[in-house]
């Protein structure tokens, strides 16, 4: 497996898409400052959705039984699944019991983080992403670079290659919206030859029942209102207290996610459409663990905006296949070390500290400080790497000493001043090979503040003899 | 499986979630609205949709009949009579699948939420709620009355005790999924008229 720099190297060689791709977040995100800053009570609504968050999540079984009894008396199917494997299981058996070989399914990160498709190609059953992005993404053959936004590293002109080949569009045709209105027709056909729906959902209410799916393009609505089978499968953290608290949330998520006031469709469905059989698959895979480590739970309020990928200025410079969990930037980073801290020790390090992930989030995860404190947990357990370790125990050395300390600065400040840079920036120093030094000062910190100190009481004492004077 | 749901509970019993784990009593109305009707307008219009004011079901029908997307149309479903008469009638099919070719559907909104123009629609009186999303084009027709300013005002006017279905609409449906151009039209709705009487 590649580095999380290695491969954002490989993305920054494409320089136009590189800036192309820093932009266009870049651009959304000040579409969402537009948005937080047109909503008078905007930190008030953050404060009371982590409220909300800390308090359901904090009664889950509580609220997951009231849930599931609701959707229940309204007759959905509830199931449970432990993990990836039971719920790609669940469904399976739902659409094979059902004989359904063709689904329309629109966006859902948990199967993604499931590895759904995958697993119903492999059992013969046909998965149709309905989602624009995640169609284009699926005909691609790649995963999503973004949580909201899957397609972003995909330029005009590939689409238009990738529909030539799959869809018989034009070749060279790279209009959006001529390509769009491809898409739509194609999927147009297969929405009404599907057999099943699958979608995500967006929240579960514990006091109605009701499943709520927040889209764009209506895609999860054709899915679960034509089909005589629809399957909603949701992680455990889905669940809110009342339908009121929707009002908070939905408030948030678009306005934060693409700077929208609310998304084009908001549905809550309470049960089947008459007719049809509806299916709910609650999952937990590694959320009850994230939820008792006290440091780390507050990962688990994620709604899934995508806003701390947005204003993310290493996510937005190195695209989100840089890193290697499904789930690319801040919170993909504080969402990857659950599942495993060895295989994604880098994911902490492909972060500025930044903090504007944290000063971002609709739900107030505190990102950026579970980013430092993972960082500690790749250094304790052992995973650093043998140069970084090498060099920070001598930084660790030296900061523990004065006179250490003093006579590295001195040392530092002389040598950098004769030596040619290359010594520096070569590609056997891991820091220096992408990064510059900046220009050395003639004296330390500490001799500079001498000097100022003894200035001012000279000014202070110059003023005074003049002031005594007049 | 009876015994995941029995683990999965168990499992979340235990939880690392520290300080007040209390229900938030809360209240946050968009105090930024002065004229909702008008902020409703703007953002409709914001969201790639059009709103006009209309003093009666009369004025409606006129504002309707002059519409392009109406003379364009060869299929109209209406579900309210007295704004068009339609030439297709949903209730009368067996399966949503009949009504793919529907251009125009014309049905009440009964909330207009003016801080980010969604129109709530109660999908339990129709036969096939598909039709929302299948149907080329879409006219909502809103009573004056029933604009509010928030989301909260909105929830709080919604009953769901018997619901089964209800959809929050606003705008047309949208993609901006190839290089974030946006699309009016992805699978949804291609236009969206909000029509509001009185
Ligand atoms: S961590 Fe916060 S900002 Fe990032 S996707 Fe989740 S809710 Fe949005």
């Amino acid at each position: 497996m590649k580095s999380h720099a290695r491969l954002a190297a490989a993305f920054l060689k494409q320089e136009e898409r590189a800036h192309w791709h820093d932009q266009a977040l870049w651009y959304v995100r000040e579409k969402r400052d537009r948005m937080a800053a047109s909503v008078p009570d905007w930190e008030a609504l953050r404060e009371t959705a982590q409220a909300i968050k800390r308090h359901a999540l904090a009664n889950l079984p509580r609220y997951l039984e009231e849930f599931e009894q609701n959707a229940a008396a309204r007759g959905a199917i509830v199931h449970y699944a432990l993990d990836d494997a039971e719920h790609n299981r669940i469904v399976l058996e739902i659409l094979k019991g059902r004989n359904a070989r063709l689904v329309a399914k629109s966006k859902s990160m948990l199967s993604e983080e499931c590895g759904l498709n995958e697993f119903l190609e492999r059992n013969g059953v046909e998965v149709v992403e309905t989602d624009l992005a995640e169609r284009i993404i699926q005909l691609a053959g790649e995963r999503p670079s973004h949580i909201v936004l899957p397609s972003i590293h995909i330029r005009k002109e590939e689409v238009g290659e990738i529909f030539h080949k799959h869809l018989g569009t034009q070749r060279g045709e790279s209009d959006p919206t001529r390509l769009t209105r491809a898409a739509r027709s194609h999927l147009r056909e297969r929405f009404l030859a599907a057999e099943a729906g699958i979608s995500g959902v967006n929240f579960a209410v514990a006091e109605t029942g009701a499943v709520v799916i927040c889209t764009n393009e209506g895609n999860a609505d054709l899915g679960n209102s034509l089909p005589d089978l629809y399957i909603a499968v949701m992680g455990v953290e889905k669940v809110i207290p009342k339908s009121r608290d929707l009002s908070v949330f939905l408030r948030l998520l678009s306005r934060s996610a693409t700077g929208q006031p609310i998304s084009a469709y908001t549905s809550h469905l309470l049960g089947p459409r008459p007719g049809q059989e509806m299916h709910i698959v609650i999952v937990d895979n590694g959320r009850s663990e994230i939820l008792r480590r006290e440091r780390f739970h507050k990962a688990a309020f994620c709604i899934r905006c995508g806003a701390c990928l947005n204003t993310c200025p290493v996510y937005r410079r190195s695209g989100g296949h840089s890193y290697n969990y499904i789930i690319p930037g801040p919170i993909g980073t504080i969402l990857a070390m659950h599942r495993d801290l060895k295989k994604y020790k880098d994911m902490p390090y492909a972060s500025t500290l930044c903090g504007s992930c944290t000063a971002v989030c609709p739900v107030k995860i505190d990102i950026h400080r579970q980013i430092v404190l993972w960082r500690n947990e790749v250094v304790e357990a052992g995973y650093l790497g043998r140069a970084k370790s090498a060099a920070l125990k001598t930084t660790t050395l030296g900061m523990k000493s004065t006179r250490l300390f003093r006579i590295g600065g001195w040392a530092v400040r002389k040598l950098l001043r004769i030596l040619p840079p290359f010594v520096f920036n070569n590609r056997l120093t891991i820091w220096g090979r992408s990064r510059n030094l900046p220009k050395m000062p003639a004296r330390s910190f500490r001799a500079e503040f001498r000097a100022y100190s003894r200035s001012k009481t000279d000014l202070s004492e110059s003023r005074m003899n003049r002031e005594a004077r007049s | 499986m009876k015994d995941s749901r029995r683990l999965v509970l168990d499992k979340l019993k235990e939880h690392g979630i520290a300080g007040d784990t209390s229900y938030p009593a809360y209240s946050h109305p968009h105090t930024g609205i002065t004229d909702p009707r008008e902020f409703f307008r703007s953002v409709v219009e914001s969201v790639g949709g059009e709103c006009r004011f209309v003093a009666d079901l009369e004025a409606a029908r006129k504002c309707v009949a002059g519409s392009e997307v109406f003379l364009a149309a060869k299929e109209v479903c209406s579900y309210v009579k007295e704004v068009a008469e339609g030439n297709f009638e949903a209730e009368a099919k067996a399966d949503a699948h009949q009504c793919a070719e529907v251009d125009l559907t014309i049905i009440r909104g009964e909330l207009g939420v003016a801080e980010n123009a969604a129109v709530w629609i109660n999908a339990d009186p129709l036969r096939h709620r598909a039709l929302l999303f299948i149907s080329g084009n879409l006219v909502l027709v809103l009573d004056g009355r029933d604009i509010v300013p928030d989301m909260e005002s909105a929830y709080a006017r919604i009953d769901f005790s018997r619901l089964r279905s209800g959809y929050f609409i606003s705008g047309p449906s949208k993609t901006a999924d190839i290089e974030q151009c946006l699309v009016i039209g992805a699978h949804g709705a291609k236009s969206l008229l909000v029509l509001v009487v009185g």
